[in-house]
């Protein structure tokens, strides 16, 4: 999909949003969400093939897969969390958003844990092993 | 491409806000929030079905 077709479901999308707002507030707040939906699904199926080459790359640098994978579960994550933390600052909840994007956070860190992890043990291995 | 969903839901949202116009005006105060309510409802199904769908492509794409 064309760059002219995302500006333009996102104009279409504002102005239809803007026209409903006076009359149906919530409505209107449904019709951004579904917009942002439809641009980001057709950006995440044109970018998949980006995926495959980003591991054949990692995997020709013989990177391990289970980096890759959890660097992938954190970029993942964060899109989820964006998400839903600009619909709720779009609907006026700053403190839900808040919620969610420490949430996020959170969670990020806790899938990136055995990164850490395997990066004290190569500091402790090349530091002489002992604990 | 589901362009098509937005100008669903943007139909939906100003035949209830002439419903409701029209409700209201004929003295009718329940009979309209009820509409508004309906509609809601109705946008609400259609967005949930979407986002389940961008989720179910996140989880696919990023291996979650």
């Amino acid at each position: 999909m064309s760059i002219s077709a995302v500006c333009f479901i996102a104009l279409m999308t504002a102005v239809l949003s803007l026209t409903v707002r006076r009359h149906n507030s919530e409505i209107a707040l449904v019709i951004t969400v579904v917009g942002c939906i439809v641009i980001f699904i057709s950006v995440l199926l044109n970018i998949s093939s980006l995926f495959e080459s980003a591991k054949s790359i990692f995997q020709s640098a013989s990177v391990n897969s289970n980096y890759i994978a959890i660097l992938l579960k954190a970029v993942g994550l964060c899109f989820m969390c964006e998400f839903a933390v600009d619909c709720c600052i779009d609907a006026g909840q700053r403190a839900l958003a808040n919620n969610v994007s420490i949430a996020g956070k959170a969670l990020v860190l806790v899938t990136a844990l055995p990164l850490y992890k395997d990066v004290l043990e190569s500091v402790l291995s090349l530091t002489g092993g002992g604990v | 491409m589901d362009v098509d969903m937005i100008f669903k839901i943007a139909a939906v949202g100003i035949i209830v806000a002439v419903l409701n116009q029209l409700l209201v005006r004929s003295g009718r105060e329940e009979q309209a929030m009820m509409t508004t309510l309906a509609g809601l409802i109705v946008v609400l199904s259609m967005l949930v079905t979407q986002i389940s769908g961008l989720f179910g492509t996140i989880k696919q794409l990023f291996g979650l």
